[in-house]
C-alpha cells in the first residue's frame, strides 16, 4: 500500500470560543491532534484607550484602567496612581497606602481565583468553579462597600483613595480572611491530587527561565518558571515594605503549579 | 418597566385557588384523556422557560455574566443553561465592547443561531459604544450588526442587573412570540 | 554634586548606585551613547536610532550592568518636532534591582533595526510600534498589524489621526455583510477640562430648600 503523506491542516480556532475566555483568534496548523504552529490575532478587543485617554484628565482617564484587566481592576488602577504621583511627586497619606494594600491582595485573590476556577471548568471540573465564584461575590461585596461598585471601581486615585472606609468593613474582611483557608483546602481536596486533572496539566506549557527572561515575564508566570522576583518585594511601593508575606515560586512553568 | 400590564394573568400561589384547578384537569385527563390549551401558550412557555444564551463574553460584562450563572445569582433556576455552540442556543447576550474588528464574527455566529432567536445586549459598551463611544475601533452598539430584543444598561450590569434584563426578556417573549416564522 | 549624590556622616560625597551604573553604562556605550541623565529614580540614555540593537545587545551582556529583560518598547509622537517620533525602550536588570530607559529619536519614514534578535519580547510590541506609529524595523521577522483591523488605514497613536478615525462599522442587509462606512457621530465629542469641578454649579438652592431657608437663597 502507498504511504499516505498527511498534510498539515490549517484551522481557525475562531475569536467566539468557550475555551478562549474573552476573544483570541489563533490560526493553528495542526498535524491530527497535535499543534505544530500558532499564530494569534489578537486586536479583537482594540479599545483604542491610550488615544481616548489623550483627550482626557488624569481623574477622567482612571476608569480606563478598571476595564483594561477587569477581573483585579483596582490593581490596574493602582498602577496609573503609582505612575501619576511617581512623576508629579505626591505623597500618599498612610492611611491610604494601606488601603491600597489590603485592596489589592483582595484583587489578587479575586483575580487567582477566577484563573483557577475557570481553568478548572475548561480542564472538566464545574464545582471549583460554583465554589469559587461565591468567594468572588464576598469580595466584591467589599469592594461595594468601599466604593459604591461591584467591578469598576475607580476607587484609588492619584493621590491616595476616593473615600475611606466605612465602620465595620475591616472586621467583615478579617471575619472573612479567617474562613477562607477552609476554601483553599476545599479547593486542593477537589484538584491537587486529582488524576484527571494532573493527566491534563502535568508538563504542559512548561516555559525556561531563559525564555521567561528573554520574553519579557514579569509576575507569576516569571515565578513559575523559577525566577524569585516579586516587585512587592524588590521594589515595594505603597506600605509593602512593611509587610511580612512569602512569595511562591515554581518550577515547571505556571502550569499546573 | 413599566412597558404594559400583560394580558396573562400572574401565576397563582399555592392555596384553594391552585388545588382547584390542578384538581380539574386531574379530572379532564382522567375522564377524557386529553386536555386542551392554546398551542401559542405552550409554545411561549417553553420557549421563556428554557432560554438558552450563548456565551459572547467580550469584554468586563462576561465577568458578571459569569456572576449570573454562579452560585448565588443562579441562572439555571430559570431554565437557562449556557451553551457554548450557536447552533444549540436561543439567545445571544452581547457582553462587552464590540469592536470593529469583532463584527463581522459576531454577525457570522448570529447568523448561526437558529429561529426563533433573540439577542440581549449587556452592558454600556454594548447599547450605544459606551464608554468607548468616541474610539476609531468600537463598534458604536452592536444594534448596529444585529437586531436587539432588550438592552441592560450599566456598566457593567450587576448580575441582578442581567437577570433582571433575561426576566423582561421572558416577558417579552410571552407577550410577543408567535408560531408563525418571521 | 546633584541630589542623587549620597553624603554620609564625615560630609563626603559618595555616588548613588544610579550614578555608579550611569557612569558605568556611559563608559560601556562609548561613541553610542548621545547623553544619558537620571529621571524619577531610573538612567535614561539618549542613542542614535542606528545603534539602538548594538547598545541593547551591550547591556544585556555585561557582567556589571546585566540589564536582561526588556519590559516594555514604545514610542512617543511630537509632532511640532522635525524627528516627530521617540523610540522608548524600557529595561530591567534584576540582579542590580535598576531599570533603564533608552530613548532614540526618530523622523517619519526612517527605519530602526529590530532588537528581535536580542529579546524575544520585541516582537510584538515592534508589531505594535509599527500598528500604532508607522515606525518600520528592519530586519524584523514579521512586521505586520496587531491590534487593529484587517483592512485598517492609518497610524492611530499619531497625533494627527482623529480621535473617532475615519471609518465606522455596520451591518447592511442588502450586501448580507459588515461594511465599512465614513464616519458621522450622532453627538461629537465633548471635552469636560474644567479648573474646577464645581464650575458650572450655581448657588440658588431651587424648591424647598429656597422656601426652607430663606437667607440661603441666590445673592
Amino acid at each position: 500500500m502507498a504511504e499516505m503523506q498527511i498534510k498539515p491542516i490549517t484551522m481557525n480556532f475562531g475569536p467566539q470560543h468557550p475555551a478562549a475566555h474573552g476573544v483570541l483568534r489563533l490560526v493553528l496548523e495542526m498535524d491530527g491532534e497535535v499543534i505544530e504552529r500558532a499564530d494569534p490575532h489578537i486586536g479583537l478587543l482594540h479599545r483604542g484607550t491610550e488615544k481616548l485617554i489623550e483627550h482626557k484628565t488624569y481623574l477622567q482617564a482612571l476608569p480606563y484602567f478598571d476595564r483594561l484587566d477587569y477581573v483585579s481592576p483596582m490593581n490596574q488602577e493602582h498602577a496609573w496612581a503609582l505612575a501619576v504621583e511617581k512623576a508629579l511627586g505626591i505623597e500618599v497619606p498612610r492611611r491610604a497606602q494601606y488601603i491600597r494594600v489590603l485592596y489589592c491582595e483582595i484583587g489578587r485573590i479575586l483575580n487567582h481565583l477566577l484563573n483557577l476556577t475557570t481553568f478548572a471548568i475548561d480542564v472538566g471540573a464545574m464545582t471549583p468553579l460554583l465554589w469559587g465564584f461565591e468567594e468572588r461575590e464576598h469580595l466584591m461585596g467589599f469592594y461595594e462597600r468601599a466604593c459604591g461598585a461591584r467591578l469598576h471601581a475607580a476607587y484609588f486615585r492619584p493621590g491616595g483613595v476616593h473615600q475611606d472606609l466605612p465602620d465595620d468593613l475591616l472586621r467583615d474582611i478579617n471575619n472573612w480572611a479567617k474562613k477562607f483557608p477552609d476554601f483553599i483546602q476545599d479547593m486542593e481536596t477537589l484538584l491537587s491530587e486529582n488524576r484527571i486533572f494532573k493527566q491534563r496539566t502535568v508538563d504542559i506549557g512548561v516555559i525556561s527561565e531563559e525564555d521567561a527572561l528573554s520574553l519579557g515575564m514579569t509576575g507569576p508566570c516569571l515565578r513559575g518558571s523559577g525566577v524569585a522576583w516579586d516587585l512587592r518585594k524588590n521594589q515595594p511601593y505603597d506600605a509593602y515594605d512593611e509587610m511580612d508575606f512569602d512569595i511562591p515560586i515554581g518550577k515547571t512553568g505556571d502550569c499546573p503549579t | 418597566m413599566g412597558v404594559m400590564d400583560p394580558p396573562l394573568s400572574p401565576p397563582l400561589p399555592p392555596g384553594a385557588d391552585q388545588d382547584a384547578i390542578l384538581r380539574a384537569v386531574g379530572d379532564e385527563i382522567t375522564n377524557r384523556g386529553f386536555v386542551i390549551a392554546k398551542a401559542d401558550k405552550l409554545f411561549n412557555w417553553a420557549r421563556s422557560g428554557s432560554l438558552w444564551p450563548m456565551t459572547f463574553g467580550l469584554a468586563c460584562c462576561s465577568i458578571e455574566m459569569m456572576h449570573s450563572a454562579a452560585s448565588r445569582y443562579d441562572m439555571d433556576r430559570y431554565g437557562m443553561l449556557f451553551r457554548p455552540s450557536p447552533r444549540q442556543s436561543d439567545v445571544m447576550i452581547v457582553a462587552g465592547t464590540l469592536t470593529n474588528k469583532m463584527a463581522p464574527a459576531l454577525r457570522r455566529v448570529y447568523d448561526q443561531m437558529p429561529e426563533p432567536r433573540w439577542v440581549l445586549s449587556m452592558g454600556s459598551c454594548a447599547n450605544g459604544g459606551g464608554y468607548y463611544h468616541y474610539s476609531y475601533a468600537v463598534v458604536r452598539g452592536c444594534d448596529r450588526i444585529v437586531p436587539v430584543d432588550v438592552y441592560v444598561p450599566g456598566c457593567p450590569p450587576t448580575a441582578e442587573a442581567l437577570i433582571y434584563g433575561l426576566l423582561q426578556l421572558q416577558k417579552k417573549i410571552r407577550r410577543t412570540a408567535t408560531i408563525a416564522r418571521s | 554634586m546633584n541630589e542623587n549624590d549620597l553624603i554620609d556622616e564625615a560630609g563626603i560625597a559618595s555616588e548613588s548606585p544610579l550614578q555608579i551604573m550611569a557612569d558605568h553604562l556611559r563608559e560601556i556605550g562609548q561613541g553610542i551613547v548621545l547623553s544619558s541623565g537620571i529621571i524619577h529614580g531610573e538612567i535614561e540614555l539618549q542613542v542614535n536610532a542606528g545603534t539602538v540593537a548594538q547598545l541593547l545587545m551591550l547591556v544585556r551582556d555585561d557582567r556589571q550592568a546585566a540589564f536582561t529583560q526588556l519590559i516594555d518598547l514604545t514610542a512617543v509622537d511630537y509632532p511640532e518636532r522635525k524627528d516627530r517620533f521617540d523610540v522608548v525602550y524600557q529595561m530591567l536588570s534584576m540582579s542590580n534591582n535598576m531599570r533603564l530607559r533608552v530613548v532614540a529619536t526618530v523622523g517619519e519614514g526612517q527605519t530602526v533595526p529590530s532588537v528581535t534578535g536580542v529579546f524575544m519580547a520585541a516582537n510584538w510590541a515592534e508589531r505594535e510600534v509599527w500598528d500604532m506609529f508607522g515606525i518600520f524595523f528592519s530586519g524584523h521577522p514579521d512586521l505586520r498589524r496587531l491590534l487593529t483591523d484587517y483592512g485598517f488605514e492609518g497610524h492611530p497613536l499619531r497625533k494627527d489621526f482623529p480621535l473617532t478615525g475615519h471609518v465606522e462599522v455596520r451591518y447592511d442587509d442588502t450586501q448580507r455583510r459588515v461594511i465599512n462606512e465614513p464616519v458621522h457621530l450622532v453627538q461629537e465629542f465633548r471635552d469636560f477640562d474644567f479648573l474646577s469641578p464645581w464650575e458650572g454649579m450655581h448657588n440658588e438652592l431651587g424648591g424647598n430648600a429656597a422656601k426652607a431657608d430663606p437667607d440661603k437663597t441666590a445673592k
